[in-house]
């Protein structure tokens, strides 16, 4: 397992000194991924390169298995890092070693004989489904089978922490879902504690069972995926659901957005509230899906009753928390904007980002956190 | 080490060398520019490369990080890249009298051409590590590399093809020099090229010598080529 203690990092000294980590507390155990997730500038890199000891952390404390790396002077830091193995975005290999080249390096530097290396790295390769690639380069190699032999050089060592710097990002959606599953397998067989650092949330409920968000280099919320994505005050459990766009609730009706905020919601609860309420429910828009066996999504449903008091507690009465949807900007008027303010504020408080926060944000990741 | 050339050709001036004669002249003036090229080379890459690899790790964000000593190498490197050859070469005549106890010959020309082919080679070879992916050297670190490994397998590894082009432009860079070094008696093709094409108005000496200069340098470009080729993964196997 790997525990950060107020794990801080601080650049440069005096009053142009910046601090990117603020005393992160944050523990991962073995057998279980934990995803930190965060914007751009948000303080990941550095997390990453604090995590694996690559750079050194102003203060606070790295604990793998027990023993403190912080504090190691440098030779020893360098055998102390093998126990975490590090997976880079792009996978940063070699281009001019093969495959089986690369995921021998490891075991190079550390000076394993050549033929006990050898068996060694095909075990590895067998283990990452490229045994056929073992004397392919790089650049003969797709996006995805490149990551696979960074994952396989980052076990080379045996290690207990795996740390993932944005493995994912730039592969394609079935590419990432196969490097997440490998991930997720490797974790249940080798009981690896995985942190797997991204601004890509969608990958995140794919991979994670707990998740951390990162903004401006302090951990704001962090908890079981699970209990994030039942609770409908968590704002990173909603950041994490994929966005919908949904569609018009039609003349006389006004669009609800419905979480989840209970792992309790029965299966029909649609037609429940429909009957509840006296009223056709229309669905606009919804996304539900199983997270360590607990049902989760959201929804936009359209319903025509006026009586929001009586709306909420139908759907409470079913452990959902369902609120109107604030009216799209693009409106504008003082009559839509009227109706939706209230129900506007109770769903996006506490955490609702200024509207211009995405001055260091890529549209992607605005998007992402919208 | 004086100037080995048949006397029969010294003898006849002021007349063109018949063409029949000019492999006696040039043959053994291109061994010396092979011997001179050759040595300067030796040197220049057994002292430029381990130049390279502090300036480039001494440097702001590399592997051992030293602003002070960065500082002066650097500096000691650029002086050795401002002076053109010809001045380096005039201005260090008691220096290669010093270490070779002559100021003619190959022995002689070997100094400066060494001392001007070392900071061309360093910051070529410098340039060449800084082209190696960050990420790279990274993921050498996280490995579990000491600085010595990561230096060969990472930064210098990776930069094989990239080295290889600048020894290339530097061998290159060092035929030009040996010309020059010839108008001091240094022997070799611009020795030949500078008596007899020049002094003495031999037009047959001086294309002969422009010629094989072409072929020289032709002939070093196409191995520099080839050996890229061969050491670039995704080149090689087309």
């Amino acid at each position: 397992m790997i525990s950060l203690k107020q794990l801080t990092k601080v650049y440069g000294r005096g009053p142009d000194a910046v601090t990117v980590l603020d005393r992160l507390d944050v523990d991962v155990a073995s057998g279980e991924i934990l995803a930190v997730v965060g914007p751009s500038g948000a303080g990941k890199s550095t997390l990453a390169q604090c995590i694996n000891l690559l750079e050194r952390p102003t203060s606070g404390q790295v604990v793998v298995n027990g023993e403190d790396l912080s504090g190691l002077p440098e030779h020893k830091l360098r055998v102390a890092r093998r126990r975490i193995g590090t997976v880079f975005q792009s996978a940063s290999l070699f281009s001019r070693r093969t495959a089986a080249e690369n995921v021998a390096l490891p075991l190079e530097y550390l000076g394993v004989t050549p033929a006990e290396a050898k068996a060694r790295v095909a075990e590895l390769l067998e283990r990452v489904g490229l045994s056929h690639r073992a004397n392919h380069y790089p650049f003969e190699l797709s996006g995805g089978q490149r990551q696979r032999v960074g994952i396989a050089r980052a076990l080379a060592l045996r290690p207990s922490v795996l740390l993932s710097d944005e493995a994912t990002s730039g592969l394609d959606p079935e590419t990432t879902r196969s490097v997440v599953s490998l991930l997720r397998e490797l974790r249940d067989d080798l009981d690896l504690a995985v942190v797997f650092i991204t601004h890509e949330m969608d990958t995140v409920l794919h991979v994670a069972d707990s998740a951390a968000r990162l903004d401006r280099g302090r951990i704001l919320e962090q908890g079981r995926l699970v209990d994030l994505l039942t609770d409908h005050d968590s704002a990173l459990g909603r950041a994490l659901q994929p966005q919908l766009s949904p569609a018009e609730p039609g003349t006389g009706s006004r669009a609800w957005y419905v979480t989840y905020d209970s792992r309790t919601v029965p299966a029909d609860w649609l037609q429940r509230v429909s009957a509840d309420l006296g009223e056709p429910a229309a669905l606009l828009a919804a996304t539900i899906q199983n997270i360590g066996g607990t049902s989760t999504g959201n929804a936009t449903v359209g319903l025509a009753s006026a009586d929001a008091a009586r709306v909420e507690a139908a759907f409470a009465r079913h452990g959902l928390r369902a609120a109107l949807r604030p009216v799209a900007r693009s409106g504008g008027t003082t009559a839509a904007a009227g109706t939706a303010a209230p129900a506007a504020q109770a769903d996006s408080a506490p955490e609702a980002p200024a509207p211009d926060h995405t001055l260091d944000t890529t549209p992607k990741e605005a998007a992402l956190w919208a | 080490m004086g100037v080995i050339l048949p006397s029969a050709v010294i003898v006849s001036t002021l007349a063109d060398t018949p063409i029949a004669d000019l492999p006696a002249l040039l043959v053994p003036a291109l061994g010396e520019t092979l011997a001179m090229v050759g040595i300067v080379m030796l040197v220049v890459v057994l002292v430029g490369t381990p130049t390279a690899v502090c300036l480039h790790n001494m440097a702001p964000g590399g592997l051992f990080e030293n602003r002070g000593v960065y500082g002066v190498l650097s500096w000691i490197v650029n002086i050795g890249r401002s002076l053109p050859f010809l001045v380096l070469m005039a201005a260090i005549v008691p220096f290669t009298r010093f270490v070779t106890g002559t100021n003619i010959g190959i022995a002689a020309a070997v100094v400066p051409m060494s001392l001007a082919g070392i900071p061309f080679f360093a910051r070529l070879v410098e340039n060449c590590l800084r082209d190696v992916p960050r990420s790279v050297t990274q993921a050498a670190r996280a490995s579990g590399g000491s600085p010595l490994q990561i230096i060969r397998s990472a930064q210098l590894g990776e930069a094989v093809p990239a080295i290889l082009g600048g020894l290339t432009i530097n061998t290159i860079a060092m035929i030009e020099y040996s010309a020059i070094a010839g108008t001091i008696g240094a022997g070799g093709i611009g020795y030949v090229a500078v008596t007899y094409g020049y002094q003495r108005f031999d037009h047959t000496v001086m294309i002969a010598t422009v010629v094989l200069l072409i072929a020289l340098v032709t002939a070093v470009q196409l191995i520099g080529d080839g050996l890229v080729r061969a050491t670039t993964p995704h080149l090689r196997r087309r």
